[in-house]
């Protein structure tokens, strides 16, 4: 939820509390205000009245009094006001009055005199009320939205501007984020503290991709070196078999080391973007060919493999592209079942390899991971994926997995990545 | 053949010189800028192995510099960074090759073999073993005059084989012969060890004899010594 929908929200809930109590406030202060009026009135007609007698000896003429009763005894509503309804015949229906007696002496009679004056209709009253106050209180909250949308407008401008520029921020780009100065001191101190992030992951991320470089490089040379004696070592007439055992054993790992090596090192070039070539690559003649160089292998293992490749050229580095279709295709291969099949479909939105094999028991989404392997007992290192997984990033190249008892598909699509091409013209790597 | 290999961690320097030399090679080595270049100004090579990256210098500079006066030297180029700028750069400037360190050896062995082959001989030069004689650029192989059929795999192992024959053979550096770099399959070793056997079984059958020695568990020899 945006921050302003939010504080509108909010408003809108204290409007929603506030108008009830403000219309309870209005009702009441009103009621009282025209009783009080009417009050006055009817004491002050009383006294004209109770004067006028006084004076002239006869009741005066008076818009307020209906009746004239003779008293008998003592009335318990005198000198009192009373709220009362009369039937009016003309509107035939009862209206609200408000009442006073008072008793007045006329010659010999002792008469009630009684006063009444109209009041006002509450119901209308409190109808009228509440739409007034609702419409005032629309007219303030529209109000409100409107100078408020306007000052977050104004006033978060800098703070948006920034964020599309933290939004677009790639630790691996080397152009550094220029925030803009907002004159606004929350805005100012979370910018400060978002270039110091920055920075700091930018210095990591330096680093790490160096000591990466370095090791998966230098390693390289001594790990030839040991491989060599290790040869020699096998190939000396001297040593006894449990000897020869560990030398074999030392071999193979060593030999797993610089595979992980050149792996890894493959994995940060891809990250360094050198691979900046961008050929038409027909991808069908890059599977035609790993699958010529695996056919005695796929035959070996009885695997029947259906393959219908369209013609598909996409722009992208060739070497690249020959990585990523063997690292499917050997996959494919590699973790199938004797007598399996492994199915191929290329066409111009994807690349489709469904195969045969045991259920993993892998979580899907940990299959990219680096160094992530169903079974350890095999000699994989479980890098492949994770090599694919770089690959596809740089071109936006989307790559699917999906497993039904014993049938591995993945799912290669180019969508993308052509979108991209084409609204860039030229595909830019950076 | 004459070989220099330029490379600057001496212990991978002299086993490559080694290696080479057992080959029955003449192998000279370099281990600086300044010392290859010096001895490719005086003497002419077959073949050169190149590092790119020496301490004093570029191993792409020493190519520049042969090639215009010496075009018929096979290069192969040696580089840790498996940077393919470098690997791009390189066979454009005239180099012939390249291979990825760490490589093995006996890969290292069957290219220069290759190279010298096809820069001498052109490629027509027969690769003789006893009653077994290969013609590479026709993948054709021959067991008392009498050819082989083979699969394109079994052809790449017999030929790798012979071009290093006497050596011991890993299964991995076997492996990687056959189907390159980033290919790593558990299935890889029981296929070489299946055609290997159909191997055996076709030579025995044009009346050749089996110089296929297993080693231990760790690969393969291909001998006629005992």
């Amino acid at each position: 939820m945006k921050l302003l929908a939010k504080t509108n929200t909010y408003y809108l809930i204290f409007l929603v509390i506030l108008a009830p109590v403000m219309i309870a406030v209005d009702y009441y202060l009103i009621r009282y205000i025209i009783n009080d009026e009417v009050n006055e009135k009817l004491i002050h007609e009383s006294e004209r009245i109770k004067y006028y007698l006084a004076k002239e000896g006869e009741i005066p003429r008076s818009n307020y009094l209906f009746d004239l009763t003779p008293m008998e005894e003592a009335s318990p509503n005198l000198n009192r006001f009373n709220d009362t309804l009369i039937f009016e015949s003309y509107a035939e229906r009862l209206i609200p009055y408000r009442t006073y007696e008072f008793s007045a002496q006329v010659g010999a009679e002792k008469l009630k005199v009684s006063l009444r004056h109209l009041l006002l209709e509450m119901n209308k009253l409190i109808l009228w009320l509440f739409a007034a106050t609702t419409f005032i209180l629309i007219l303030l909250a529209t109000g409100l939205f409107f100078i408020n949308h306007k000052i977050s407008n104004w006033a978060w401008r800098p703070f948006f501007r920034n964020l599309s520029k933290l939004k677009a921020y790639n630790v691996k780009q080397k152009s550094p984020v220029h925030l803009e100065p907002s004159g606004i001191s929350e805005f100012e101190a979370f910018n400060q503290v978002v270039t110091t992030l920055m920075n700091q992951v930018e210095k990591d991320f330096r680093n790490l991709k160096e000591f990466n470089e370095n090791i998966s490089h230098e390693m390289q040379t001594p790990l030839a070196i040991i491989r060599n004696k290790m040869v020699l070592l096998l190939e000396s007439q001297n040593l006894h078999e449990k000897e020869l055992q560990w030398v074999q054993a030392a071999y193979q790992e060593v030999n797993k080391l610089s595979k992980i090596g050149k792996s890894l090192t493959l994995i940060s070039r891809i990250e360094n973007q050198e691979f900046t070539r961008l050929d038409s690559v027909d991808f069908r003649a890059i599977i035609d060919n790993i699958i010529t160089n695996m056919e005695e292998i796929i035959n070996f293992k009885k695997l029947e493999m259906t393959a219908k490749l369209s013609s598909v050229e996409v722009k992208c580095d060739p070497i690249l592209a020959n990585i990523l279709f063997t690292n499917l295709i050997k996959n494919a291969i590699q973790h199938n079942e004797d007598g399996g099949y492994i199915q191929m479909l290329l066409n111009e939105e994807k690349f489709e390899i469904e195969n045969t094999g045991p259920v993993l028991r892998t979580e899907t989404t940990q299959l990219f991971n680096r160094f992530q392997k169903d079974n350890t007992a095999t000699d994989t290192l479980g890098l492949g994926l994770a090599i694919n997984q770089k690959i596809c990033e740089i071109y936006g190249f989307q790559l699917d997995y999906e497993h039904d008892n014993g049938k591995h598909k993945f799912c290669l699509m180019f969508n993308e990545h052509r979108k991209r091409v084409q609204a860039e013209g030229k595909y830019n790597l950076n | 053949m004459k070989i220099l290999v330029i490379e600057d961690n001496t212990e991978l320097l002299h086993d490559i010189q080694n290696f080479l030399e057992r080959e029955g090679n003449v192998c000279e080595v370099a281990p600086d800028y300044k010392t290859a270049y010096m001895k490719v100004g005086i003497f002419p090579y077959d073949i050169l192995v190149i590092d790119i990256t020496l301490p004093d210098g570029n191993g792409l500079d020493i190519i520049r510099e042969i090639k215009k006066e010496n075009l018929d030297v096979g290069i192969i180029i040696i580089s840790a960074k498996n940077a393919l700028g470098d690997k791009v750069h390189g066979l454009e400037i005239g180099a012939d090759d390249y291979l990825t360190k760490p490589f093995y050896l006996p890969e290292l062995n069957a290219r220069i073999n290759a190279l010298y082959r096809r820069k001498v001989y052109h490629g027509s030069k027969e690769i003789v073993f006893n009653e077994i004689k290969i013609r590479p650029e026709k993948h054709e192989v021959f067991v008392n005059d009498r050819p082989m059929t083979l699969t394109k795999k079994e052809f790449d192992i017999i030929h790798f084989f012979v071009a290093n024959k006497n050596r011991l053979l890993t299964k991995e550096a076997i492996a990687e012969h056959l189907w390159g770099d980033h290919i790593e399959m558990a299935d890889s070793f029981k296929f070489i060890y299946t055609h290997l056997a159909n191997l055996r079984k076709k030579i025995a059958e044009l009346g050749g004899k089996d110089y296929i020695k297993s080693i231990y568990r760790v690969g393969y020899k291909f001998t006629d010594q005992e």
